[in-house]
């Protein structure tokens, strides 16, 4: 599972160098600089990061390959073609047949479609239970706090990848099943790094701030735990998409994920498999799926880290 | 340092105790019972009911549930009646072979994954450490699966340099009598964790390269490779040691995956194999005994936290 | 006789992303052999980077671009880095301010200051512990052969400075640097640190480099000093002679923005305007002249050079203030100490009235779950009165629960018992609406004020929010008290739109007072408001709190480990240790003649900005360490440290006396005052 730490580009200084404003600021002169909204922040993330927009670039080209792309080049993706089954590459097969007669790349984009509609939605649903969970728990706090980490510890002790083949084995799978296969592990980690945020955010003056002005807790958390919370949990679901995307590709590869004639870029893998082992090389059924996975995965990786850069610094720009 | 032991043991049972309440969930929510799925949906009512009282599924739950746990203790995890055996024996046989595996893919991954996250830190923002990182990166995207699938495809296929599948056998020695075999599945395996020791060590000795500590030692005339080595390598290595305790997940995901691509007679493999023919009684038992595993490895983490950081230990 | 070390025409820049900071433009200095040499200045000033610029321990992107630094003849700065290891801790050793995260926390104590030895010295293992032992000891380490085994966050600050220092001194050194060593410590640590450096200094026939922002400890320590500005020198000359006659205008400016200076009339302080220049792009002319009062054109453009009509005292300045000095010392007066004038206070209005006030904090254990198995008594039974106008200056080291009292009255933290009466009504019996009305009349000055404003709201976003809870106004009326508001506390009223990062330290602080403003509270608790402030900017904000009480009437509890800040502002002075307030009373009573053993402990402690003062107070101060918060002393809890202590101190909590009629009270059986009974009942005495 991967959680990626940081680039590491910490402030490199052990001491204070700089005097305290922008230059020749008389101290009732206000500071010059433009105002910030949460939008315009994380825009000025992808300018300033020239590997997060290349990133971007390459997710939108994604998108719209797997989800425009259908309409553009037709193939058919319903119904088996025995009489080419493992066509080669070439003339009206631009990546050659599977062995059940699909075109690779129209098996490309509708795999893709799969591949990313439930990456993304396992994502979001993941983020948003992890997030209520955790913030909850680490706003309680105490032993309710404790129990419910306990809980989520006990489920992250469980090697996810057995609940979730033996989930996908129990219910019939569907991309919306999928969805929620995926997100009920993927949902525990959140839980933690968010409750872990929450109890980090808790302590800080500015929400205790707002109790000494007569607030109360739900102000607390609404307008000053979130927001500034907001930013890790950006970053985690950028990295849970790709995340999600793996996983579902892991049981695609498996044979239980979605079924025929539905596919996604891991099942589209497993086809590979079956040749592999008997030591023939058809290599168009293995790299153009394979390729689409880390591709898509490395973009969404990109951005998840400029977007963590991006935050941490802002924070730290005194 | 006793305390701290017994504290985290208990944690870990109370651990345990709520993994095992979850586990048995799971099996009720096959539709039908643990038995239809067994029997298969031609199965009769009758014969359902019949299994059921045998088996004791139409018992309470909670009454289930202890003589579950009883009979886990005896060690007895449940039979397969799709291979005719019991399921401690399968494990018996086919977890060897899995930790041969593991060990040998994790040894492989901290020997380069350690060495060069820590190159990486000293050296950063070269071109070393930029290609290094973009390698990190490819093992964050890549499916461990398709790894094995690359790996296969460029060094048995277009060379033929190793044999497609992993050493065959029942054994323990039989794996390792055919080390030619076993190269490019222990290789597929170690490449997702390397990416994330390199990435961790990086990261770890970044953040401490910057701390007083290390301005202090250089202060006492400390060069610059026993500052490295004496002060900032310790220091990171705790973050290394907790993370391998946490891993056991990801350790059983790539075994899983890797198992099935080069046909490891293991219990990945055996796992996938039930997978597919719902043998349920060696599912739940293989993920009892993984959750285990993973239990132990985070209070071995928790250890070694310990051992390498005092702080942890004098509070 | 050479001086042992040369500083010549050093510069060092740093390198950012996007710019270089010339933090150090041309210092020429030198040490003596046996003398201390204090190089004081604000943040910013470059004096840090002038101590790291000599064993070249710069940050990433610090580097040396000119000049020498000569070691007993020898340059330095040119040598490679093996050669300059040998150098580091061996011919200089140095000390930094956190001891906390300047010792690695996985390595022993013990090995750490072995380690130093075994660097340098051809020696075996056990040799370097007996040496490390030995130094441990040296340092005023007690047990320390015992001690040498644990590790650095077993022992608390003061006790790490020491292992600092003796690590440093391990190879016995011809020079010691310490950057700002005791800044992170209690002011009664403080002196011990300072007193153990100056001691060991004439013992070990070494020299001293101090670097510090505070003058009162260059008047207590150093021989000579330094004074920089904006990586410059501004003034150089003797210790005795830059108190007396200060010529640069920016040290005379320092001197005027120091509380203690007005402690006496109560007067305004000089506040320096503005701010130090960047230093990425450094201004031509003299750097002090965006600032000073007496620049001219001349200033602003043509750069001065350090001169001086003596050879040992040197300034930077064309049109510099002060005594013209023909080879005499001008005469120096002591600062002569007034009694307090035998009047009584006038008895103002109670506003708050806090009555044995408790607070225990519990200590949790626990495997699985956590349980209760102690507690902390942070406050214990601490009562007093503010009067209505008035400031009550409430003053401690750390642990002494001044922070949770100030939280306890505002309702952050809740009373385990006690009372707290506003204005006549007891607080705790109120609730829900009429409770949040009353809280609008406490307010809260933070300490930190960077995390106190949240990042993500704009400042006029942060001032409206209390309206906005109360209920206050329509969305235009609330925009016009903010700007109102900004306009009393000085800032901009283009300051609506900015994030809290965009503002210095001094404007954040602020804007800290303007969000406790908002309500037009009748009480404010300002904690620690600051301490985090240079002497130039904290000047301004005191102006401020000083003007803005008497504009609006405001009452204070002013909270503050810094005893002349406390004694510039207050009327009352309350002084605790451990939980309990030891003594209270007028301010200048309370400073000037203290009863509790405590406080003149206290005040002998806190460096002043007078040499002779400094000189005078030689060996008084507080001995020992904090005792544990969790089991505190039985009796009184300062006995352990006290030189007065008896055997009732032990076994007899000890009673509050009072000494005078205007309710100047201590609790100690031996006080240092004479006890004057009430014999009129019309003084308020605090109980």
């Amino acid at each position: 599972m991967a959680i990626i730490p940081g680039s590491g580009d910490r402030v490199e200084t052990g001491t204070a160098l700089l005097p305290e404003a922008p230059p020749g600021a008389v101290d009732t002169a206000a500071p010059a600089s433009k105002p910030h909204g949460l939008l315009r922040r994380g825009w000025e993330v992808f300018a300033e990061n020239k590997l997060a927009l290349v990133s971007l670039g390459v997710i939108v080209f994604m998108v719209l390959f797997c989800f425009v792309g259908p309409h553009i080049y037709h193939t058919d993706q319903v119904h088996t073609n025995l009489s080419q089954t493992l066509c080669p590459p070439g003339g009206q097969h631009l990546l050659g047949c599977d062995n059940l007669g699909y075109d690779q790349v129209g098996r490309l984009m509708v795999g893709g479609q799969t591949s990313l509609e439930v990456g993304v939605a396992a994502a979001i649903v993941a983020v948003l239970i992890g997030t209520l969970y955790g913030a909850f728990s680490g706003f309680i706090g105490g032993p309710v706090d404790s129990f419910l980490m306990r809980i989520v510890d006990a489920g992250l002790s469980i090697p996810y990848i057995m609940v979730i083949v033996i989930l996908s084995v129990v219910f019939r799978p569907s991309p919306l099943v999928m969805i929620f296969i995926i997100a009920v592990f993927y949902w525990l980690g959140v839980a933690r790094l968010v409750r872990g945020e929450t109890l980090s955010l808790r302590t800080r003056e500015y929400v205790q701030a707002v109790k000494v002005v007569g607030g109360g807790s739900t102000r607390a958390i609404v307008r000053h735990i979130v927001p500034n919370a907001i930013g890790t949990i950006i970053v985690q679901g950028t990295f849970a998409v790709a995340d999600s995307i793996i996983i579902l590709a892991g049981l695609g590869f498996l044979g239980l994920g979605v079924q025929a004639p539905a596919t996604d870029w891991g099942n589209m893998l497993s086809g590979g498999l079956q040749y592999i082992q008997s030591g023939t090389n058809y290599w168009w059924l293995i790299y153009p799926a394979g390729l689409a996975i880390i591709i898509t995965c490395i973009a969404f990786n990109f951005i998840g880290d400029a977007l963590r850069d991006a935050f941490e610094t802002r924070l730290q720009r005194r | 340092m006793t305390k701290f032991l017994i504290r985290r043991t208990l944690q870990a049972i109370l651990v345990l105790f709520l993994v095992t309440v979850f586990t048995l969930a799971l099996v009720h929510l096959f539709p039908g019972g643990p038995i239809r799925s067994l029997l298969g949906p031609r199965a009769t009512a009758q014969q359902v009911a019949h299994y059921n009282q045998l088996y004791g599924f139409d018992q309470p739950f909670y009454i289930q549930y202890f003589k579950w746990v009883g009979q886990i203790l005896h060690g007895n995890l449940g039979f397969s009646a799709k291979l005719n055996q019991s399921v401690t024996s399968l494990i018996a046989q086919d977890l060897p072979k899995t930790v041969i595996l593991v060990v040998l893919g994790t040894v492989v991954s901290l020997v380069f994954g350690i060495p060069l996250g820590l190159y990486q830190a000293v050296r950063r923002y070269t071109a070393g450490d930029y290609v290094l990182t973009g390698v990190s990166f490819l093992g964050y995207a890549t499916p461990t699966f398709f790894v094995g699938l690359l790996l296969v495809e460029w060094f048995s296929i277009d060379v033929h340099l190793f044999p497609p599948f992993a050493p065959q056998g029942q054994t323990v020695g039989s794996i390792l009598s055919q080390p030619r075999a076993l190269i490019l599945p222990v290789l597929a395996y170690s490449f997702v964790l390397y990416a994330l020791w390199s990435r961790y060590m990086r990261s770890s000795v970044m953040d401490n390269l910057v701390q007083d500590y290390v301005r202090t030692a250089r202060a006492k005339g400390a060069s610059e490779r026993r500052v490295l080595w004496v002060h900032i390598f310790r220091n990171s290595l705790v973050a290394i040691v907790t993370l391998l305790g946490l891993s056991l997940p990801t350790l059983v995901a790539g075994a899983i995956f890797i198992e099935v691509v080069f046909n490891y007679p293991g219990m990945g493999l055996a796992f996938y194999n039930a997978a597919l023919q719902v043998d349920y009684q060696v599912l739940l038992g293989f993920t009892l005994i993984a959750t285990l595993a993973t239990i132990v490895g985070n209070l071995l983490a928790d250890i070694g936290y310990a051992v390498l950081d005092p702080r942890v230990r004098y509070n | 006789m050479a001086p042992l070390l040369q500083i010549d025409n050093l510069r060092t820049d740093i390198r950012l992303k996007r710019s270089t900071v010339h933090a150090v433009d041309d210092i020429s200095l030198y040490v003596d052999p046996g003398e201390t040499l204090g190089i004081v200045g604000e943040s910013g000033c470059g004096k840090t980077m002038t101590a790291l610029s000599i064993m070249n321990l710069l940050p990433t992107g610090g580097s040396i671009v000119g000049g020498s630094i000569r070691l007993n003849d020898k340059d330095i700065s040119k040598l490679s880095d093996e050669d300059l290891r040998h150098v580091r801790g061996n011919e200089i050793g140095m000390i930094f301010q956190d001891p906390l995260t300047s010792l690695n926390p996985t390595m022993t104590v013990g090995r750490q200051i072995a380690e130093a030895v075994q660097l340098h010295r051809d020696v075996t293992k056990e040799q370097a512990m007996d040496r490390a032992a030995e130094v441990l000891d040296l340092v005023g380490m007690p047990r320390a052969r015992e001690r040498i085994n644990e590790y650095p966050h077993q022992f608390s600050g003061g006790m790490r400075q020491r292992v600092m220092i003796a690590m440093a001194l391990a190879c016995d050194p011809k020079l010691l640097i310490a950057d700002e060593p005791t800044t992170a410590l209690d002011v009664t640590i403080q002196k011990q640190i300072l007193e153990l450096i100056d001691d060991l200094r004439q013992q070990l026939g070494m020299s001293v480099m101090l670097v510090t922002h505070d003058l009162g400890v260059i008047a207590g320590r150093a021989d000579r000093v330094v004074v920089m500005y904006a990586g410059k020198i501004a003034e150089s000359t003797s210790t005795s002679t830059l108190f007396a006659n200060p010529r640069h205008p920016y040290t005379e400016a320092l001197f005027h923005a120091l509380p203690e200076k007005a402690a006496e009339t109560r007067e305004r302080l000089l506040s320096i305007p503005g701010l130090p220049p960047d230093l990425t792009n450094p201004p031509a002319g003299c750097r002090f002249a965006p600032r000073c009062r007496y620049a001219t054109d001349r200033c602003r453009s043509e750069g001065p050079v350090l001169r001086g009509e003596q050879p040992d005292h040197q300034y930077s300045c064309f049109y510099p203030v002060g005594q013209a000095e023909r080879g005499e010392l001008p005469v120096v007066s002591v600062t002569e100490v007034k009694p307090a004038p035998a009047v009584a206070t006038p008895a103002a209005e109670t506003l708050l009235s806090a009555q044995h006030l408790v607070k225990d904090f519990a200590v949790t254990k626990g495997a699985v779950m956590q349980r209760r198995v102690g507690s902390v008594s942070a406050v214990a039974d601490v009562s007093f009165e503010i009067g209505r106008g008035q400031t009550l200056g409430l003053v401690g080291e750390s642990g002494c629960g001044k922070t949770t009292v100030g939280r306890l009255l505002v309702g952050l933290e809740s009373l385990t018992s006690g009372a707290i009466t506003y204005e006549g009504k007891d607080l705790s019996k109120s609730s829900g609406r009429e409770y949040r009305r009353e809280r609008r009349k406490i307010q809260l000055m933070f300490q930190d004020s960077y995390s106190s404003l949240d990042p993500r709201m704009r400042a006029g976003a942060i001032l409206r929010e209390p309206l906005v809870v109360q209920g206050i106004g329509n969305r235009a009326e609330q925009r016009k008290k903010v700007e109102e508001i900004l306009g009393q506390v000085g800032l901009p009223l283009s300051a609506v739109d900015r994030y809290p990062h965009e503002f210095s330290g001094g404007q954040r602080q602020r804007l800290g007072f303007a969000r406790a403003l908002i309500l037009s509270p009748s009480l404010i608790v300002a904690d620690e408001p600051v301490s985090a402030l240079d002497v130039s900017i904290q000047a301004q904000v005191l102006n401020l709190m000083r003007d803005l009480q008497r504009e609006l009437g405001l009452t204070y509890l002013f909270i503050s480990h810094d005893l002349s800040v406390v004694r510039y502002l207050s009327t009352r002075i309350g002084v605790m240790y451990l939980g309990k307030l030891v003594e209270v009373g007028p301010a200048d009573e309370v400073y000037l003649t203290p009863a509790h053993p405590y406080t003149r402990g206290l005040i002998d402690s806190a460096p002043v900005a007078d040499p002779q003062a400094e000189q005078a107070k030689e060996e008084r101060g507080v001995r020992g360490e904090l005792p544990s918060a969790i089991h505190p002393p039985s009796g009184c809890r300062f006995r352990t440290r006290c030189p007065l202590a008896q055997e009732i101190c032990a076994e007899v909590e000890p009673p509050m006396n009072t000494f005078s009629m205007n309710g100047h009270a201590a609790a100690c059986h031996f006080p240092l005052q004479p006890v004057v009974t009430a014999q009129t009942s019309t003084s308020a005495t605090a109980q």
